[in-house]
């Protein structure tokens, strides 16, 4: 541990004036996960306080208990005025406008009516008042997540809340966006809110906050001044030791494997538009870009399970439309973006699971017999090599950790000597320890000369495994970055939107 | 387990209201379903028929289960098979191994005709089975009604019914003087022939990950169109096959009102049995006994036999609502 302060209450002599103060907060939930344990906060006026931590470690508990929408199952909470709460996944009425769910719940009215026109205007003055600029006539579907994110702000804002508490808020905005939210938060720190936001991202509380508590395994195990510390001191409190190395990347010889031509395909929006790249074996091709740009109707279309125009070729060879079976058979292996809807049968063995997609080959099936054997040599080795941890290869994957459950995906997609893999956000929501086995899983088999095409929404990630990088804004891929021309800043833009003219390519 | 107990015995506990409201003595009330199920040979007997009538269609809606899909329609399709059945052995003069593989065939067939029109549905415009399963039923039974008094009227039949088939096609007796037939074993051995299906075989795996898991099942290379459909066409076979084991093993003949609503009660006995052929074996038989000596209970001990249809209905409610308690607790927070 590396906590530098021994008490939490030791560094703000008691509470007075504390906004928001958690004494001993515990939560167990039915089955006896202790999700949080014994945990001290205390959040003042005026300050930007980060609660960090891995996932699965408590902070999107405790933040719950402190804005009162879950019980404590002992300790104490004391908040001086409302506490608001924005989510990481907004909860917002999508088919209502902006200004009809600004004020649900709270509606003004006369008599028995709805006041549209006094809360419309409410709407608009609370737009102004705070810099948040919305239409307050949209209705909230047809926004981008940016600005729904303003909508959740202006929401609780509305409550005039005291303390302020913002759930992974830059998961899904572009850097510019981040910019914006964050000069918002200052604004109302200065007014007197205080603020509490739940990040793994490290460099924005580094660059963003007064003081910072990190959490661990349910317990809160450090707090630092910001001033004071470093990302590296923070991870390590967060991981409760050193950092995983990751593997590295040999020279490779490229082979032609992958290639999209005019690529088309989704519903509006969060379509793909005339997509046309290749990825070579023994490289990974990284997509930059914010959540929502049409990087699933992308890897839906490679992995064959919608519709599409242009052609996808895997070495020299059209794969036909609408076929996922095939795909696996040519050698496609995909890594999906949500382990447990896409990827998993949940209430199923992990040895049961790894035969997923390869049930009607042998050795894993016998005639028209599966072959339990072989289902659990191959599980055996791939929990010994990807460092599963069960109880057994029996166990249901559902009782399994995130982390671990990706694990197994991953085995699975690379047990069979794939010849292109599709990795969609490969470390979300999974700890730092399984992350960097996965990254470095994916690094070897890009070495070992598999063609490897990643999405991801977190630059650092493509960053750090990437050779090239495409971006991709609204559909379109706006940007290509070669090896030794990758530009961090100019991606970042490039997500946000900025015109493609001029990108390194 | 112990769960499994609680909900026994709040449902005795109930049942034993349900007889003091009706005016009824409860320990009178449950002696005579116990005698009148398993009080003698006889009884026991007809035990196992109503067993075997349950099982079939149990089976049915299990299959489905598993693979995604609530055939509540099975009352239909075994209506449908035994009106099959009854309407071919009726003129059908043939010897006995030729006639009743005819029969059982022609009933698993109609059965798999009427729930396809459900899969077909549901599997090329992706309508929900639940809904067509359930109006296939009333389609069923009126169209069995209009065709045996109507159009397809047998000489010599009397009421809503078919003439009776030849003894020839009759399903041989296990025991002789009862009605219990060749068809608890056939009953049997489909629920072994299913439990193995689901272990061992691809197209078990495949049934099983369509039905847990849709969308990595689809993304793993199953069509599930196709699984839907074979599946709900298999369920329903299976329930067309009981509708004909009732006509050729039972009755004798197709009758309209040849099931008192087997293929709803084998909803309960599914959930009860937890999806498993073998469990389902034992749920059957459990709901045999109330069958077979709700009749006797009402007749020995003033207790109205709808007792046992209200006790069912609060079955399928606790299990429904046990389901239902299990996923919530299951459900936490992403963190």
């Amino acid at each position: 541990m590396n906590s530098p302060i021994s008490s939490p209450s030791s560094f703000r002599s008691g509470a007075g004036g504390a906004a928001l103060e958690l004494r001993g907060v515990s939560k167990t939930y039915p089955g006896g996960v202790h999700a949080v344990r014994n945990a001290d906060l205390a959040v003042f006026p005026g300050e930007i306080h980060a609660l960090c931590g891995e996932n699965g470690a408590g902070k999107t508990t405790l933040a719950s208990i402190a804005a009162g929408k879950l019980k404590a199952s002992a300790g104490t909470v004391l908040a001086h005025g409302n506490v608001g709460l924005v989510h990481q996944h907004f909860e917002l009425v999508d088919r209502l406008r902006v200004w009809e769910n600004v004020v649900l719940g709270y509606e003004p009215h006369r008599g028995l009516r709805l006041d549209a026109t006094a809360a419309h205007e409410r709407v608009v003055a609370l737009s102004q008042e705070y810099g948040l600029a919305v239409d307050p006539d949209a209705i909230v579907e047809n926004l981008p997540v940016g600005i729904a994110q303003r909508v959740e702000l202006l929401r609780e804002l509305a409550r005039n809340p005291s303390v302020l508490i913002l759930d992974e808020p830059t998961a899904v905005l572009a850097p510019a966006e981040i910019d914006a939210l964050f000069a918002t938060v200052r604004a109302l720190a200065e007014r007197g809110t205080a603020v509490l936001i739940i990040t793994h991202k490290l460099q924005e509380v580094i660059s963003h906050t007064s003081r910072i508590t990190v959490m661990r395994a349910g317990e809160v195990v450090a707090h630092f001044e910001t001033a004071d510390t470093t990302v590296d001191e923070i991870a390590r409190a967060m991981v409760g030791g050193e950092l995983p190395k990751l593997a590295t990347r040999v020279e490779t010889n490229l082979k032609p494997a992958l290639v999209l031509r005019g690529l088309t395909a989704g519903e509006s929006s969060f379509a793909v538009r005339d997509a046309t790249f290749d990825v070579e074996g023994g490289e990974i091709v990284g997509i930059a870009g914010v959540e929502g740009n049409g990087q699933s109707a992308l890897a839906d279309a490679i992995a064959g399970v919608i519709p599409y125009q242009g052609s996808i070729e895997l070495a020299g060879a059209t794969l036909p439309a609408g076929d996922p079976a095939g795909r696996i058979a040519r050698g496609i292996r995909t890594i999906p973006q949500d382990r447990r809807r896409e990827a998993l049968v949940l209430t199923w063995s992990i040895v049961e699971n790894v035969a997923l997609g390869d049930q009607r080959r042998p050795p894993l099936c016998r005639g028209i017999n599966l072959n339990r054997e072989a289902e659990r040599a191959l599980a055996k080795s791939i929990v010994e090599r990807f460092d599963v941890r069960t109880p057994s290869i029996e166990a249901s994957v559902a009782a399994l950790s995130g982390g671990n459950q990706q694990k197994v995906v991953v085995g699975r997609a690379l047990a069979h000597d794939p010849k292109f893999l599709l990795v969609y956000q490969p470390t979300r929501g999974i700890d730092v320890g399984a992350a960097a086995l996965v990254q470095s899983r994916l690094i070897e088999a890009r070495n070992a000369g598999v063609a490897v095409l990643l999405i991801s929404f977190e630059l650092d990630e493509i960053l750090a495994l990437c050779d090239r990088v495409l971006v991709m804004y609204r559909g379109a891929i706006v940007g290509n970055f070669t090896r030794g021309a990758i530009d961090r800043g100019r991606i970042g833009s490039l997500m946000a939107g900025a015109s493609a003219l001029g990108a390194a390519s | 387990m112990i769960r499994a107990l609680g909900i026994a015995g709040a449902l005795v506990a109930i049942a034993a209201g349900a007889m003091l409201l009706a005016g009824a003595n409860p320990i009178m009330g449950f002696y005579a379903l116990f005698e009148g199920a398993l009080g003698g040979k006889s009884q026991i007997a007809e035990t196992l028929v109503q067993t075997t009538s349950l099982l079939f269609p149990s089976l049915a809606v299990a299959f489905a289960f598993r693979a995604g899909l609530f055939n509540i329609g099975a009352e239909g399709q075994l209506i449908i098979g035994g009106l099959l059945a009854g309407l071919i052995g009726a003129r059908l003069d043939a010897p006995g191994f030729i006639a009743i593989p005819i029969l059982l065939i022609a009933g698993a067939a109609g059965g798999a005709l009427w729930s396809s029109i459900a899969g077909l549905l549901r599997a090329r415009f992706g309508g929900s089975e639940v809904i067509a399963t359930l109006m296939l039923n009333i389609v069923a039974a009126l169209l069995a009604n209009y065709l045996v008094v109507g159009p397809l009227h047998s000489p010599g039949a009397a009421g809503p019914e078919t003439a009776e088939l030849p003894h020839g096609s009759w399903l041989p007796t296990l025991l002789p003087g009862t009605r219990l037939s060749l068809a608890l074993p056939i009953a049997l051995v489909l629920a072994l022939v299913l439990r193995y299906l689901f272990d061992r075989t691809v197209f078990g795996y495949e049934l099983r990950a369509a039905g847990s898991a849709p969308e990595a099942a689809r993304r793993a290379g199953i069509n599930l169109a196709k699984t839907a459909f074979i599946a709900m066409a298999l369920s329903g076979a299976m329930a067309g096959l009981g509708g004909a084991t009732i006509v050729t093993g039972v009755l004798h003949r197709f009758n309209v009102s040849l099931s008192p609503g087997y293929g709803f009660i084998a909803i309960a006995v599914a959930l009860v049995g937890d999806l498993d052929p073998l469990k389902i074996i034992i749920a059957s038989f459990a709901f045999g006994i109330l069958q077979s000596g709700a009749l006797t209970m009402q007749a020995l001990a003033q207790v109205p036999k709808d007792v046992v249809s209200f006790v069912e209905g609060l079955a399928i409610l606790a299990l429904a609502a046990r389901r239902f308690v299990a996923e919530r607790l299951r459900v936490q927070p992403a963190e």
